[in-house]
């Protein structure tokens, strides 16, 4: 009789832990025992992850917070994001989908919960990427960008180029025998907009409105070209981060996730500002990606004292020393950069020099429709040697028609 | 139910037992680091190019082939050569003479030794330290292979560290690079070379300068010493072509072949969209070289393309396009095409389901927690039936 009183136990126990395997359910504002829940979507690494559960431990128990990792989060997002049912109460992402989400009215402005004055903590270029049509839709936490590196083994740092025209001669120099002196994804949108902000051109300006017409567009991309001609011609991801990695190229620029690998390699990995070009004065100004907090509506609404001590954990500079610690982020709050911890930190560093030159992403729903057309002109141009003006203008239409056809 | 329970008791044992096992395995993988010990070797007069072979436990060799590296002569401690090896290489065997003549395998401690050899089966391990002075640091080293004219006798390689001009040998010529019997000869330098000549006939004939990366380089010099060099093995077999066979969508038009080497970036084709696949027995067809490893089939001028496609290099392949987000490979040709267009159908459905399957999310779920409920519960009343029966009797 106890064996079978035990079955049944187990059984039951089977199906209350199956019980717990349901979907996603934010509704509500607060459960029967007055804790509250808040699901919080994200796409990142676990260290992160891994800071912000700790740190935010201290809500707890009044207030469970539950992390879920989501592979196709903006996807997700566009389909349930108007179902408190089905919906996290914030998500954490970069800033770029801000003006698709705002526009589908799903998510709240930061300033309904944070008043506006104490966002003055954070660094500019990370509350302008947060902004959309005049409101602040997220709490900055860390950005980042592109970095020049190098690989001390064969560039000495004495040698490591200031300018375009210097990394220019480098490659020429350094190119031959299979090794590459200098590789970057040449063909990818993300990676080009760098030289062409660089010579102040742009793909889609903040009206919405695209560049890949403009003069200075143009300009960049026809100066680009004689560097692509000394990079392999398929320079997708994979290729260029293991050109880099392998020890197969010199330096390259990428992203600063690009570090931990290298280095775990037994690469001696140096980091420099990016070259000047010497056409135009300024240096190659990669995009800049905001990862932070946004919270939706029905949240806010219904969940606005949890909700706002979330985010009041969140803003202490320490959360962002532990982010650079564990995972290389640059902190978005300015008050971090005065800490030692963060102060001796090479790669934060250097991005947060890079930052000062960088180019918010564009976050405005038009962006959406900019990467495939800007990297066909790029494939046209680089790869098919098409006309550098001719395919602009090509492809000026073909995003000009996309984007028409959004409205 | 005893035994029932005694197995389950066992199998839990053992995942617990797996469990425990697993960190243990890591940390090992993690201690096989690349800490070096220094292995000092003194051998019999007529012992020539001393090397070292080396192993571990588990047969993981330290070096790529017997007779394993050739340890260096210490200038400071006449008649003692010197080598580095992996602290987890503590398996040894010390040869000579092209690997003709050899000691027993040694054991190690992992740490510096002292191998003294009077004669193959006389050998003598010792941890204390037998020569005088600092032991030499320990310096990564990289291959230069040298493939030289046939008048160009006994190659030397001559290295240093430009500008500041550090050489990596005492005296000109250099050091003897040693025949690898395919042609090739080759030698080890210091990571910090980053300029090499290569002479012969002792130092009669000679390179100019050649800037290299501190990276295993194959040289090739002709009689006139004229150089040139690649980091690629140019001995590497070369793999005979491949044959692409491509269905594409029915919309997709003038469909194009891309393919490269990933990750050098080597191209087949120099502009992109490659080149057109050409009509064949039912498939689109293409032949390219066996090296490619990386495809993407494409259409209407390039503005429709499938993703990269990861392929194993040297053989023919056959890619199923159903459209620009789903494919299939195989390396043999697939009995019949349905399989494909059941694929798209399936697609298709799952496409348009997508969003109907996120907002019934719950109600899915549900009617899933359900039947799974049901099962739990009747395989807990079989359970129980059987037990009461065995019980009975």
């Amino acid at each position: 009789m106890k064996k079978i009183c035990s079955l049944l136990m187990i059984c039951c126990l089977l199906a209350g832990m199956l019980c717990g395997c349901g979907s996603t359910d934010s509704g509500g504002s607060q459960a029967e025992d007055g804790t509250t829940t808040i699901t919080i979507w994200h796409d990142k690494e676990d260290a992160i992850i891994a800071v912000l559960e700790e740190r935010l431990k201290v809500l707890a128990p009044e207030i469970n917070i539950v992390f879920e990792k989501k592979s196709d989060l903006t996807e997700a997002l566009k389909m349930v994001g108007n179902d408190p049912k089905a919906a996290p109460d914030m998500y954490f992402f970069a800033h770029d989908k801000i003006g698709v989400y705002a526009e589908m009215d799903i998510l709240a402005p930061i300033t309904d919960i944070i008043p506006k004055e104490e966002l003055d903590q954070y660094m500019d270029s990370t509350i302008a990427a947060a902004t959309y049509k005049d409101e602040i839709y997220q709490l900055p936490i860390y950005y980042e960008t592109l970095l020049f590196m190098y690989n001390r083994l064969y560039m000495d740092d004495s040698e490591v180029p200031e300018t375009t025209e210097e990394l220019y001669a480098y490659m020429e120099e350094n190119t031959k025998g299979g090794h590459y002196g200098f590789v970057e994804q040449h063909s990818t949108p993300y990676y080009a907009a760098g030289w062409i902000n660089g010579f102040g051109g742009y793909i889609l300006n903040e009206d919405g409105v695209p560049g890949l017409d403009d003069a200075k567009t143009i300009a960049a991309v026809e100066y680009h070209k004689k560097f692509v001609a000394l990079m392999p011609g398929e320079t997708e991801y994979a290729t260029v981060n293991t050109l880099f990695s392998e020890g197969m190229a010199h330096s390259t620029i990428a992203g600063p996730w690009m570090i931990p690998t290298v280095r775990a390699q037994g690469m001696d990995v140096g980091v420099a500002p990016m070259p000047v070009i010497d056409e135009t004065g300024t240096p190659i100004a990669p995009y800049m990606g905001v990862q932070g907090i946004q919270v939706l509506k029905f949240a806010a609404e219904n969940k606005k004292d949890a909700v706002e001590q979330v985010l009041r954990v969140l803003m202490e500079p320490e959360v962002g020393v532990e982010l650079a610690q564990a995972s290389g982020c640059a902190p978005a709050n300015e008050a971090c950069y005065e800490l030692d911890e963060i102060k001796s930190d090479e790669v934060v560093m250097a991005m947060k020099e890079t930052a000062e030159s960088a180019v918010p992403m564009p976050n405005i729903p038009e962006m959406d429709v900019m990467w495939t057309v800007a990297g066909n002109f790029l494939t046209d141009v680089n790869m098919s040697g098409k006309d550098v003006a001719e395919s602009a203008a090509d492809a000026q239409k073909e995003a000009e028609k996309l984007i028409e056809s959004m409205q | 139910m005893n035994k029932w329970m005694k197995k389950i008791s066992a199998l839990l044992a053992m995942m617990l037992l797996v469990l425990t096992f697993i960190p243990t395995a890591v940390s090992a993988a993690e201690t096989g680091s690349d800490e070096k010990v220094a292995v000092y070797v003194r051998v019999p007069e007529d012992w020539s190019n001393p090397c070292v072979w080396a192993w571990d436990e588990d047969g993981t060799n330290a070096f790529e082939a017997w007779p394993g590296e050739e340890a260096e002569a210490d200038q400071a401690n006449e008649g003692w050569y010197y080598i580095w090896i992996p602290s987890w290489a503590t398996h040894v065997i010390v040869n000579a003479n092209e690997g003709e003549v050899q000691t027993d395998e040694q054991i190690l401690e992992g740490k510096n030794a002292w191998i003294t050899i009077s004669a193959a089966d006389q050998v003598e391990v010792s941890y204390e330290q037998q020569t005088t002075g600092d032991i030499p640091e320990y310096v990564e080293k990289f291959v230069v292979h040298a493939q030289v004219d046939e008048s160009w006798e006994n190659p030397c390689i001559w290295a240093w560290s430009a500008p500041d001009g550090t050489n990596a040998f005492e005296a000109w010529p250099g050091y003897a690079l040693s025949d690898d019997g395919d042609g090739w000869y080759s030698a080890k330098v210091p990571v910090w070379v980053n300029s090499i000549i290569i002479n012969a006939n002792e130092g009669a004939v000679q390179t100019e300068d050649i800037s290299i990366d501190a990276a295993e380089v194959w040289v090739t010099v002709d009689a006139e010493g004229k150089s040139d060099f690649s980091y690629v093995d140019p001995n590497k077999e070369e793999v005979p072509n491949i044959t692409v066979h491509v269905t594409a969508p029915a919309d997709w038009e003038a469909p194009c072949l891309w393919a490269w080497s990933a990750p050098d970036g080597t191209n087949v084709y120099s502009t992109w969209p490659g080149e057109a696949l050409e009509e064949g027995d039912g498939w689109l067809t293409k032949e390219i070289p066996g090296w490619v490893n990386s495809v993407i089939v494409n259409a209407n001028e390039g503005t429709v393309q499938t993703q990269d496609i990861s392929i194993e290099t040297g053989k023919d392949i056959w890619v199923v396009v159903t459209d620009a987000e789903n494919y299939e490979v195989s390396y043999e040709e697939p009995t019949t095409s349905t399989a494909a267009v059941e694929t798209k159908a399936a697609d298709a459905t799952e496409e348009a389901d997508t969003a109907a399957d996120v907002t019934e999310t719950e109600e899915s779920n549900h009617t899933v927690l359900v039947v799974v409920i049901v099962l739990v519960v009747l395989i807990a009343a079989v359970v129980i039936v059987m037990a009461v029966k065995k019980n009975k009797k």
